[in-house]
């Protein structure tokens, strides 16, 4: 194998206090180093192109020494897309802009970090390769996310089994007459063909009948096994009993005489019209008699059908279950009873009859009250907000004063909450219209001797106690997860939020993607939404499907392996993998296995289109036995490297992620730190392990920082809180040892680059053991143009950088 | 106004208040805690409001509100809080901060004072004292009328000896037909005061084939003085009260007490030789602001049950502003209050209250509104009779019986 190549860039003479030629000199000593004052000008890009050609035929490896990986990336954006590969040392941000005019100083720094660039590179990423993802979708939930995603994924040319529990499609949408804000149906989908307008119920809708969108009703999914990209799904199906053939002549009802479970419904009946069938058969109180059979002019009635289970080869699984009204337990503090105390939901059903009876001039009753937030954002019940409610409130409120301008309604709420585009003229229609707004919760209902309903509540802004005596009280309950997604997340491995609805990825970024790969969300699964974010949502998850079936990958980077001869069947990688990439297996007879394993012994394998190469596993592991792109080699010998030679250095380890992009900010702003601060950048802060900072600790560090991303926001779910544990860990052995040294875990973002240059000097400080003495604090207050006679030193606190 | 409260208060009160304002912090003001908030008086604000003074620094004008000492800790506003804030125990630390640093005097505050200067000197509070302290602090009782009446009944008594124990008191049950059982009694200190009243206590549950043990010295629960003294009181049995003060402060310190009233309604239920017998045909309950409210409702309607007369149930009965609470210091009739003596009234039908110091409370608000209306405790108007089983039938039971006679095919 050849010596490397170093490209050592002097940034258009920017590095001044570098000495170029002692650092060629220190290079060569290991590798072939061509000098250039701007590889990134339009002459050494094509110097470049060469070298790649060329080192591309012998195999050298190159080594960039020059600016930050991020800006690197950029400037050399369109050779990296035709295959270059670069190693990157960085001697700008990280250590020419950052330090002052001590030449040697830097100099000497910069050597190290081109050494430990040369002599320690991660794996080469050529091995990725990617099962071929199934060209199949299963959509779980047929209501309006899910049926939309389904037809457009079906647009896009996947093929997509869409399952749905109940009979029809539609959901719940459909089923709840008029919905905010257009105040009509909620029973349409967009249509693709401009010709015929821009939506059309669920029954017109032709763009369902798609040849490539089978749908499976009364079905639900029993089993899922696989991995992304490769799913193996078994869906159960009850038998519809009415088949399509169906005219919805109606002949059979008249005959059927068996109440079904759901009050004034036959067992054989029909509830939402999708369009494609008309009618089903309640299961659990037909009787079987075949009255309905004999009644029926078409033949559609079928009872030799039996229940049926299907396997499906999917790629990726989208779960639109929706969500449903909150259970009566939520609310029944409030003596809900259905007549006199009723839900939203109900009054949705009443109001029908009421604009019936509105055009015979009757009213039917002359008060009414909503109580909002009724069990919802409240600790004992629902702590979220449900955030339709206060306009379903609101549409009902008017649709009453419209009917019937004569009857009293009054709303009382916590806090009206009608954020959306044109909500808000809601709320000031409303008012318009003399609905009565109180700010104040009652505790309870009470019925006086007459049963009338009592509410006694605080007008909290009058301050003043107010007695309600309605004739109906409605109750705008809050919503929950739809039943049974408990059940399907478990059997998906998916995970949920704190309320129970699925959890997304990343709540600003990924919020169409779940804790699993390849396993999406759409819709009020992921929590309570209204239809114009519903249908958002089910666009972008099938764009989102679309990439993921039909890219080869997004990442670049090797999965982790597992060395069988040293793994022992510890379940540690699996529970500590924020991804579920990592299963234990029977270890099969032929593995290599450690001297202590049994036959029986277990294995962890890690599946690599899971795995996004963060590291934990590999930092976790007690016998080291998982192999990461970086390896431990590599990590143990670039903290040798990066110490060699400086008295009392200060090692900070940081994530190539958020913690990267604040440092490497810092270093364009020239934000300076003394050169003793060595910086090892990582995948993930995940990476790291007790032993690394024991390590850094061993070779004389003063200090030991870690930086990842934000609080809560690793990119790789737990890395922080996985680097936390190990800095524990390292925290106990150093203080056992009897050489306790300063440690720290910083979570950073972009947004940090003004500060974290502060926290890295008064860490270092302090690792040193400089008091942060007035000269210090002087300094630091002017850097940041501050009042000195103002301002006094903080008490503590993660956002200074004083560690107190 | 952080500069003037430090300048004003001792940092013991600001750091008590940073600790409050801390656990307060979550309120979101949603007010149901003073929507559920049973103190009925006119001028009370509320616990909300009260938060919201915390949360806004206002430490002077919160030491200084009134209000707090109109809260009857009776608990509500904790059981409703959305946020799961123990707001009533809020209430309660501010009372004791304000005992130490605060400044205006109201009425209540005086007499949780005065009540409580008594109780360290002695175990229970002897209302003439009680009232000569009032008025020597400058307390004019609201109904002079009531207020003359008990004290020339509290002189009567001390001119013809004192407060004693009555006669029953420690011989057994009147009517020896009767299973006799024996309750330990924690008579507390209103009923006490009343000599008639406290024979009639014992002649009632002698009725109930029931002997009331008076030996230990029950003295006060401590709910006057808002809690700020315990209750001397302590034992590991179970005891029996006549008042729902009594139950909400004695179960705070630890010790098992059951509602008198319940025990006896529940007996006669269990006795086939005991039948409860009413003092008219029906009657308005009220079970004040202490007591557990849906179950001393329930407990008032099985003794109509029993007793045949008609229990009327209007919404206010549930809820009502408690109080006069201290030795009857009436405050004037409050709307709640109002709008239960003005139902009693239309229906011709006396108001039964579990709690003395109710119906005392009651009717001075009866004699200020003016509105005919009767209250009368629960001994006044609930007693036990022999059923057809023992020897002696009353004539409502024969006609029962009659009734049954006729029904038969």
């Amino acid at each position: 194998m050849s010596r490397p190549l170093v490209l050592l860039c002097e940034c258009a003479g920017t590095l001044a206090n570098i000495d170029f030629g002692r650092l060629e000199r220190q290079a060569g000593l290991y590798a072939d180093v061509i000098r250039d004052t701007h590889w990134c000008s339009r002459g050494g890009q094509a110097r470049m192109l060469e070298l790649m050609e060329t080192s591309a035929e012998d195999g050298r490896r190159l080594v960039f020494a020059g600016c930050s990986t991020d800006f690197a990336a950029r400037r050399f954006q369109r050779l990296l897309a035709r295959g270059l590969k670069l190693e990157i040392a960085d001697i700008r941000e990280g250590c020419s802009w950052v330090h002052g005019d001590d030449v040697d100083a830097v100099t000497a720094k910069a050597e190290r970090i081109v050494d430990s660039s040369v002599a320690h590179p991660d794996a080469p990423a050529d091995a990725v390769s990617y099962t071929r993802r199934r060209d199949t979708v299963v959509v779980v939930g047929g209501g309006v996310a899910g049926t939309q995603a389904a037809v457009e994924l079906a647009q896009m040319g996947h093929h997509v089994e869409l399952v749905e529990r109940r009979p029809f499609l539609g959901g719940r949408a459909a089923r709840i007459g008029t919905v905010f804000p257009t105040n009509d149906c909620g029973q349409c989908l967009p249509t693709t063909d401009a010709q015929t307008g821009t939506r059309k119920c669920f029954h017109r809708n032709l763009a369902i009948d798609h040849p490539d969108l089978a749908i499976h009703r009364r079905s639900t999914v029993e089993s899922v096994a696989g991995h992304p990209g490769d799913f193996e799904v078994a869906i159960r199906t009850l038998p519809n009993i009415v088949t399509d053939v169906c005219i919805n002549c109606g002949s059979c009802e008249p005959v059927c005489e068996v109440e079904s479970s759901e009050p004034g419904k036959k067992a054989i009946f029909t509830e939402f019209y999708d369009g494609r069938v008309v009618r089903t058969v309640d299961l659990e109180t037909c009787t079987f008699c075949g009255r309905c059979v004999g009644a029926c002019p078409v033949e559609a009635i079928d009872f030799s059908q039996s229940p049926r289970r299907t396997t499906v080869n999917a790629g990726a699984i989208l779960m639109a279950t929706g969500c449903e009204p909150a259970p009566r337990e939520c609310f029944d503090y409030l003596n809900y009873d259905g007549e006199r105390v009723i839900t939203q939901v109900e009054l949705t059903e009443m109001l029908d009859d009421w604009t019936a009876q509105a055009a015979l001039g009757c009213m039917p009753v002359e008060e009414l009250v909503m109580v909002q937030c009724a069990g919802s954002r409240d600790r004992r019940h629902l702590p979220h907000c449900s955030r339709l409610c206060c306009m379903i409130a609101l549409k009902h409120a008017i649709r009453l004063k419209a009917l019937f301008p004569a009857m009293r309604v009054v709303i009382c709420y916590l806090e009206m909450r009608t954020a959306g585009v044109g909500y808000e003229n809601w709320f000031l229609e409303a008012r318009r219209a003399g609905v009565e707004f109180l700010r104040g919760t009652p505790p309870e209902v009470q019925y006086d001797a007459a049963g009338r309903p009592v509410i006694e509540v605080e007008d909290v802004t009058a301050a003043r106690k107010r007695v309600l005596r309605p004739d109906l009280v409605v109750l705008s309950t809050g919503m929950v997860p739809a039943e049974g997604l408990d059940a399907l997340t478990q059997t998906l491995g998916v995970e949920r939020d704190v309320d129970g609805f699925v959890d997304i990825l990343d709540r600003k970024n990924r919020a169409t993607e779940t804790s699993g790969e390849g396993i999406f969300v759409c819709g009020s699964a992921a929590g309570p939404k209204a239809l114009i974010e519903v249908n958002t949502e089910a666009s972008a998850v099938a764009s989102e499907i679309h990439n993921f079936l039909t890219s080869a990958g997004r990442r670049g980077t090797a999965a982790s392996r597992v060395d069988a001869s040293q793994c022992v069947g510890c379940d540690t990688c699996s529970t500590m993998c924020p991804f579920n990439a990592i299963t234990l297996v029977d270890r099969p007879a032929w593995e290599k296995r450690p001297e202590t394993v049994k036959d029986d012994g277990k294995l962890a394998v890690i599946d690599p289109e899971s795995c996004r190469a963060c590291g934990i596993c590999a930092a976790t592991c007690p016998e080291v036995a998982i192999a990461h792109n970086l390896s431990d080699d590599a990590l143990f010998g670039r903290i040798a490297t990066m110490t060699q030679g400086v008295d009392r250095p200060v090692v900070g380890f940081y994530c190539k992620e958020c913690a990267g992009a604040a440092i490497g900010l810092a270093g364009q702003r020239r934000d300076r730190y003394p050169e003793a601060v060595r910086l090892i950048e990582l995948p993930c802060l995940g990476r790291v392990s007790a032993l690394h900072i024991v390590e850094a600790a061993r070779l004389g560090a003063a200090g030991v920082f870690l930086a990842g991303c934000a609080e809560g926001r690793c990119q790789y779910r737990s890395g922080d809180t996985s680097a936390l544990e190990q800095l524990s860990i390292a925290e106990e052995v150093l203080a056992e040892g009897g050489t306790p040294l300063p440690l720290a875990l910083w979570h950073l973002c972009a947004a940090d680059r003004m500060s974290v240059g502060r926290r890295i000097r008064l860490f270092h400080a302090r690792a040193v053991g400089e008091e942060m003495d007035e000269a210090l604090f002087a300094h630091e207050m002017a850097l940041i143009g501050a009042d000195t006679m103002a301002a006094v030193p903080c008490a503590g606190g993660e956002s200074c950088g004083c560690d107190r | 106004m952080a500069a003037t409260a430090e300048a004003r208060y001792p940092q013991e009160v600001l750091d008590a208040f940073e600790q409050l304002k801390s656990e307060c912090a979550i309120c979101y003001q949603c007010g149901t805690c003073t929507s559920s908030c049973p103190s009925g008086r006119e001028l009370y604000r509320g616990p909300r409001r009260i938060v919201r003074l915390i949360l806004a620094d206002e430490i002077e004008a919160v030491l200084k509100s009134d209000d707090l000492w109109r809260c009857t800790e009776c608990g509500t506003c904790t059981d409703v809080c959305r946020m799961g804030i123990d707001v009533a125990a809020v209430l309660h630390r501010l009372r004791q901060l304000e005992r130490r640093h605060g400044g205006i005097r109201c009425a209540e505050r005086t007499a949780a004072d005065v009540a409580t200067g008594s109780l360290k000197k002695r175990p229970r509070i002897d209302a003439m004292r009680f009232g000569a302290a009032m008025v020597s602090r400058g307390y004019v009782p609201k109904d002079k009328v009531g207020a003359a009446e008990m004290g020339v009944k509290l002189a009567r008594q001390l001119l013809s000896g004192g407060m004693k124990r009555p006669a029953g008191a420690s011989s057994p049950a009147a009517d020896p037909q009767h299973a006799s059982v024996t309750l330990a009694f924690y008579a507390g200190c209103s009923i006490p005061q009343d000599r008639e009243l406290h024979a009639l206590v014992h002649e009632v549950a002698a009725g109930f084939g029931v002997r009331l043990d008076e030996a230990r010295d029950a003295g006060c629960c401590g709910h006057p003085s808002r809690g700020t003294v315990p209750s001397l009181f302590r034992t590991d049995e179970r005891v029996y009260t006549a008042c729902p003060a009594c139950d909400a402060s004695l179960a705070e310190s630890g010790v098992e007490a059951v509602s008198l009233w319940d025990a006896l309604t529940r007996r006669a239920a269990r006795e086939p030789s005991i039948a409860v017998a009413a003092a008219g045909e029906r009657f308005v309950p009220y079970v004040g602001c202490l007591a557990d409210r849906d179950s001393a409702l329930a407990s008032l309607g099985d003794a109509a049950e029993q007793s045949g007369a008609e229990m009327i149930v209007d919404y206010p009965t549930l809820h009502n502003g408690c109080c006069g609470a201290l030795g009857g210091m009436y405050r004037g009739a409050t709307k709640s209050s109002a709008r239960l003596l003005e139902f009693a009234a239309r229906h011709d039908a006396p108001v039964v209250t579990t709690c003395v110091l109710c119906r005392d409370n009651l009717r001075s608000a009866a004699r200020e509104l003016p509105l005919p209306a009767t209250v009368r405790f629960w001994p006044e108007f609930f007693r036990a009779v022999p059923t057809t089983m023992s020897a002696a039938g009353t004539a409502a039971d024969a006609a029962v019986l009659e009734e049954h006679t006729d029904d038969r095919p």
